[in-house]
């Protein structure tokens, strides 16, 4: 609905590309690099979160789908041998499908059932990568070579799989976008709205949901099969239920009503503030957690909520800002 | 003529309660059709039924001469059957405009793929969408408000923006649940117009309402439900007679403590 101008948009996007795509220059700190990736790969995985809340459903298994791609991707290219480039969208296609399959059940039932549906298979996802010997076991897959050379290109260094998640992710918000700002996404709001409204306007709220769950699903699985290849090791527990409440966390701190820049936002800065702070590991979930309860009592609506809190902006751009953050109540049947 | 909707012998049961039994109602087209009874007679659940809502126990639902018993809520509306709520029922915090475009979902026509180029035939599309939703706002006398959001709206006009966004799916037959509860006389005037118009304009409208007055100077027909039960159908000043009616409303009178 917030639909803004998609030429303005174009141009601020093409702008912070262009900055972005500078930024090596800047730094020669291997470390600085390899947090930008991560918040790119975050990233990604909050605008898959997203666009489920987009329709209303709160996942708590984006994790899961996660690491289906990057098994997926780690495998194809340590068993079957396939180029990474083959096994980058397969990867997301086999999340898509993994998603249908789990969807296809769980998609019906709205609300905290999903929460806790989506939960618990993202901890049989986990049990089932580290059970299998297939999957490498608890001890993870190891020496996952890096993404294949294209001509001159090699992809060893930091700045390389910069550029490289850098484009997915690009490609991956333009997609997203699209989508939002079309009849679909707009059906998508329509039922997070009001779900029974949405039925009596012929939206088939069960496919459009499916639909969302494949398409974020996928989103994930391309992040996951990036991550596989970067990071070249892989371990079941990277992609437990914990990782999935800190997807949610980016997401509700940048704006859980800014399908796109709620992520954005939210994933650089649960992503850096810590490193930048140097909190040791064992207490940054601690602070984390804490600063997120006041979030949601002081500022529900996320940072980008901001503006529209303090009332700036009132006739510019951010004006349209939409909606409250609601809890969807799906009334099931009025009363007679 | 075959009539736009007919109900066969429709049945709902909720546990060992017959909300509706064995209803015979048939809609012809271009009529404002009233469906009344005391409170429990089961009007809503006859909309619910007819809206797909509930599923039926027994019985049939024909819409166009088709079967139509068993269909979930978004097919019944996709073939043309659309509906006000009781409550309000609106995106609360999307503008009048919005929500009466997201009414115009089963009309706007734009392939998926399409929607990633942005292309000049989207933006038409999207034109033409536009042009639409305005036409549907002035022709429900929301002109005014189509930027406001719905929740900052004053009851009545809530209630005809829930009419306004039914009426945005281009329905063939609108049902209405009580659109003229909660207001004040000026904004009954208002709904009364805005129902007869919807009617002029070649939809077909069936209404649940408590308010008598209002029942009376606009419906063509009423039925009368008491219990589940069809107890009388025919044109108002008849109803107004029928002992049997009078009695289903004063012997409802009685039994409230």
């Amino acid at each position: 609905m917030n639909r803004g101008n998609p030429k303005k948009v174009l141009i601020i996007l093409g702008c912070v590309c262009l900055l972005l795509a500078f930024l090596p220059v800047f730094t020669d700190s291997r470390y600085f690099m390899h947090l930008v990736i991560m918040t790119c790969v975050n990233i990604m995985l909050g605008l898959s979160f997203s666009m489920l809340f987009s329709t209303g459903l709160i996942t708590m298994g984006a994790a899961g789908f996660w690491g289906i791609g990057a098994y997926t991707s780690a495998l194809l290219v340590l068993k079957a041998g396939l180029s990474f480039w083959i096994a980058l969208p397969l990867a997301a296609l086999m999340t898509a499908l993994v998603a249908f399959v789990v969807g296809i059940v769980i998609v019906r039932a709205p609300g905290v059932a999903f929460i806790i549906q989506t939960m618990v298979v993202n901890m049989i996802l986990v049990q089932v990568f580290g059970h299998f010997e297939f999957f490498g076991g608890w001890a993870g897959l190891l020496d996952i070579p890096a993404p294949n050379p294209i001509g001159p290109i090699t992809f060893t260094s930091k700045t390389a799989n910069y550029y490289l998640i850098l484009v997915l992710l690009l490609v991956n918000i333009l997609g997203f976008y699209a989508l939002y700002t079309s009849r679909v996404g707009r059906a998508w709001s329509a039922i997070r709205l009001n779900a029974r409204l949405a039925e009596t306007l012929s939206v088939d709220i069960f496919r459009y949901r499916l639909a969302a769950f494949m398409i974020s699903a996928a989103g994930a699985g391309l992040a996951g099969s990036f991550y596989a290849h970067y990071f070249q090791t892989l371990e079941p527990n990277m992609f437990n239920v914990f990782k999935s409440i800190y997807v949610q966390i980016y997401s509700i701190l940048g704006g859980l009503n800014f399908y796109i820049l709620g992520p954005v936002i939210g994933a650089a800065i649960i992503t850096f503030v810590p490193e930048l702070l140097r909190v040791g590991k064992e207490i940054e979930p601690i602070m984390t957690g804490t600063v997120l309860i006041f979030l949601v009592i002081f500022l529900p609506g996320g940072i980008l909520s901001l503006p529209e809190r303090i009332g700036f902006f009132r006739n510019g751009p951010m004006a349209s800002s939409p909606e409250k953050v609601p809890v969807e109540t799906e009334k099931k049947e009025g009363a007679p | 003529m075959k009539p736009l909707l007919e109900t066969r012998k429709l049945t709902r049961f909720f546990g060992g309660l017959a909300a509706v039994n064995e209803v015979d109602l048939q809609v012809a087209e271009s009529e404002i059709l009233g469906l009344i009874g005391p409170n429990g007679a089961g009007k809503s659940t006859f909309f619910n039924l007819v809206s797909g809502f509930h599923p039926v126990t027994r019985g049939t639902i024909a819409f166009q001469g088709r079967d139509i018993t068993g269909m979930k809520a978004h097919e019944v509306a996709n073939l043309g059957i659309g509906r006000a709520f009781q409550a309000a029922t609106l995106f609360m915090q999307l503008s009048v405009f919005d929500n009466v475009f997201n009414g115009f979902h089963r009309h706007y026509r734009e392939p998926v793929w399409k929607a990633f180029l942005h292309s000049a035939s989207v933006r038409r599309e999207e034109q033409r969408a536009r042009q639409k939703v305005k036409e549907i706002i002035d022709f429900m006398g929301l002109t005014d408000y189509a930027d406001r959001k719905a929740q900052n709206l004053p009851h009545g006009h809530q209630k005809i923006l829930g009419v306004c966004i039914a009426m945005a799916t281009q329905p063939k037959l609108l049902l209405l649940d009580e659109p003229f509860t909660g207001m004040h006389p000026e904004e009954t005037a208002v709904m009364m117009k805005v129902v007869g118009k919807i009617r002029d304009s070649g939809v077909t409208v069936v209404i649940v309402e408590h308010n008598m007055d209002a029942v009376m100077r606009l419906c063509d027909r009423i039925a009368v439900l008491n219990q589940g039960r069809k107890i009388a159908e025919g044109p108002p000043g008849e109803i107004a007679r029928n002992p049997e009616v009078i009695e289903a409303y004063l012997g409802s009178d009685e039994e409230e403590p």
